[in-house]
């Protein structure tokens, strides 16, 4: 289509006489075609025409001038190429993409507020020995207990193979003199009493359970012992819940 | 120069699976390539004003204290 | 053929003229030369000038902007200062918003609330975990309920956010003479001008108030305060405060370390935005450049493309089109 553009246009610029329009990869052939002859029958001086044939000025469209200039080097260059171009192109947007839902979805997550939050320090110097302390965490009373050599004792030899919810004391704590719980009865979510019960532990006023010095359901409704949240001691004297 | 250029168009072009997985590795690549740039620059742009360039000075007077 | 004898006799009349009267002339111009002509002319012209009139008395009655205050009561413009943070790749200067904290709660805390700014967002920014903490536990905050019922104190936590110097607003305004000290968090958003207008008011207290002017008792002169009093009172004096990196604590020192302070609280997030919003300009425009091509080249065989058709020649019958040439 756009073949006698290219062509003239290659022939003129050889001529080194270029007043011609431009190539453009544009469709519209036919019509700079044209603009293309009337400039050349426009123009003044030594305008060879890419159409004329040797020294006789006389038109000649039968000539096929050579497109060399044209071609590409070779085949497994231009497809490389193109390849290339449109896998970088998938590349970078998949890139994108992946970054903008990153971006969206850590949005969603936990806002710093909130994180900050989340986690609850505690003083452990301030609590003596046999004494409960109980501390708001995310909404829910957690029990705190510092254990006396002779409850840690008695935690450990129950036979706890036996209970409800088996359970050794070693697995409910991380430091035998610290126990800590979420202080919520898992019958039906009351918050049981310190230091009452049967088994020396906690006592629940709702639905009467009795949890032992481990915070193991012994006797009564609720099915399970009572939960250990996740905890830390980063120094001795220090607690960090969450 | 061609032999390269075919050789690359016969390992990884010319089988769409070896092709797909080559974009996605090297937009993997580009990215991490791209943002350990980026952020170098934006560094170097800004140096000595963001926290992480001034924070020594304070850590280190913790430290005496 | 006699209205493009019209057209072009208006159209030599000149192009002062309008449309309208062109369209009159073209229109007298075909009918007969005469008596018409005038009639039309002034019909147009007089809608014309109703049109403009009508539009004209609606635009003054209810176009034009209303200001409430005159441009004098409205206060000074504030002066464009080159604010570093500003820039598009610039970060905060986050030494400066160090100092400008200190001034913050030297200063300005007596009166101002800064309550959207917890403890901790000054950590990683312009303090350390431990002093972040050590000024947080220098504050007393409600506990949650006891077993009692009874609300206690403890002392501040990181997650807390900075107390007011009132407890609630109408202890402010009652500590000021009724008027309340605006919360500082978004304030540089909250006002026309932002970083440039805090500076400008801060730093433009003059020695005394120009001859003329009106200041109510109990009221400061500022020329950049709408209205020109204010009730606060110049605050910033040259070595009020005490830098403890050397810096020299002038007031227009202070007035800038404050300010970009106050902008950081405004815009916590200003660093990061900045950061990824170039990035994102960087490959955007990488991935539009190359859907560029990539477009011409998928369609340069179909817009390169020549379709043809030529119809079937009936048996006995000549091309129609063929016959005409």
């Amino acid at each position: 289509m756009s073949v006698p553009t290219r062509l003239s246009t290659a022939i003129s610029r050889q001529a080194a006489r270029q007043t011609l329009p431009a190539v453009r990869a544009a469709p519209l052939g036919v019509q700079q075609q044209k603009r293309t002859r009337a400039d050349a029958s426009t123009s003044h001086a030594e305008f060879n025409s890419p159409f004329t044939r040797g020294t006789s000025g006389k038109k000649d469209t039968t000539v096929i001038p050579s497109f060399k200039k044209y071609r590409s080097g070779s085949e497994t260059n231009n497809k490389v190429f193109q390849y290339f171009m449109v896998g970088a192109f998938g590349g970078l947007s998949a890139l994108g993409a992946k970054n903008t839902v990153q971006d969206f979805l850590v949005n969603m997550s936990a806002s710093a507020d909130v994180l900050a939050q989340a986690k609850v320090e505690v003083d452990l110097a301030s609590i003596p020995e046999g004494k409960n302390v109980i501390i708001k965490w995310r909404g829910k009373p957690v029990f705190i207990r510092h254990r006396t050599a002779d409850e840690i004792k008695e935690a450990d030899e129950t036979k706890w193979e036996s209970l409800r919810d088996p359970q050794a004391d070693s697995e409910r704590v991380k430091k035998p003199e610290w126990l800590i719980m979420l202080g919520v009865c898992t019958h039906l979510g009351c918050v049981p009493i310190g230091e009452a019960g049967d088994f020396g532990g906690w006592f629940c006023p709702c639905h009467g359970s009795h949890y032992d010095i481990s915070g193991r359901i012994r006797k009564g409704p609720a099915p399970l012992n009572l939960e250990v949240p996740e905890y830390d001691f980063p120094e001795d004297t220090s607690l960090v819940i969450g | 120069m061609s032999g390269v250029l075919g050789g690359i168009y016969n390992t990884v072009i010319r089988s769409n699976g070896v092709f797909l997985s080559a974009i996605f590795v090297g937009a993997f690549a580009t990215n991490l390539a791209f943002d350990t740039g980026s952020n170098a620059l934006w560094d170097s742009i800004n140096r000595g004003r963001q926290w992480k360039d001034i924070k020594h000075r304070y850590m280190e007077s913790e430290d005496e204290e | 053929m006699l209205a493009r004898s019209g057209l072009r006799t208006a159209r030599a009349f000149g192009s002062a003229r309008t449309s309208a009267t062109r369209n009159a002339t073209r229109n007298a111009s075909t009918q007969s030369e005469g008596a018409a002509s005038w009639k039309n002319t002034a019909t147009l012209s007089a809608s014309t000038a109703l049109a403009i009139g009508s539009c004209t008395f609606y635009y003054f009655q209810f176009g034009r902007s209303v200001h409430a205050m005159t441009p004098a009561e409205e206060g000074l413009h504030a002066t464009a200062y080159p604010w570093e943070h500003e820039k598009f790749f610039k970060t905060f200067d986050h030494a400066a918003l160090r100092r400008g904290f200190q001034v913050y709660r030297e200063v300005c805390a007596s009166c101002h609330s800064l309550q959207r700014i917890p403890w901790r967002a000054l950590v990683g920014t312009m303090m350390t975990v431990d002093e972040a903490k050590a000024l947080a536990e220098e504050n007393e905050y409600d506990t949650e309920p006891n077993d009692e019922g009874e609300i206690e104190k403890r002392p501040g936590k990181l997650s807390d956010y900075i107390p007011s110097p009132y407890k609630n607003d109408e202890a402010g305004r009652a500590a000021n003479n009724g008027a309340l000290p605006p919360d500082l968090s978004l304030i540089t958003k909250a006002r026309h001008g932002g970083c440039n207008y805090i500076f400008s008011l801060l730093t433009g207290y003059p020695e005394e108030p120009p001859a003329g002017a009106v200041v109510q008792s109990g009221l400061n002169f500022n020329p950049y305060f709408p209205g020109t009093g204010i009730a606060m009172a110049r605050v910033l004096y040259d070595g009020l405060v005490e830098y403890e990196d050397g810096t020299p604590a002038t007031t227009s020192q202070m007035a800038k370390d404050v300010v970009e302070f106050l902008n950081w609280s405004a815009e916590p997030e200003m660093d990061e935005r900045k950061r990824m919003g170039w990035k994102v300009m960087a490959i955007g425009s990488v991935l539009f450049a190359m859907s560029v091509w990539v477009k011409r080249y998928k369609w340069s065989t179909i817009k390169t493309r020549h379709l043809q058709y030529n119809p079937p020649v009936a048996p006995g019958k000549m091309n129609p089109r063929q016959s005409r040439r």
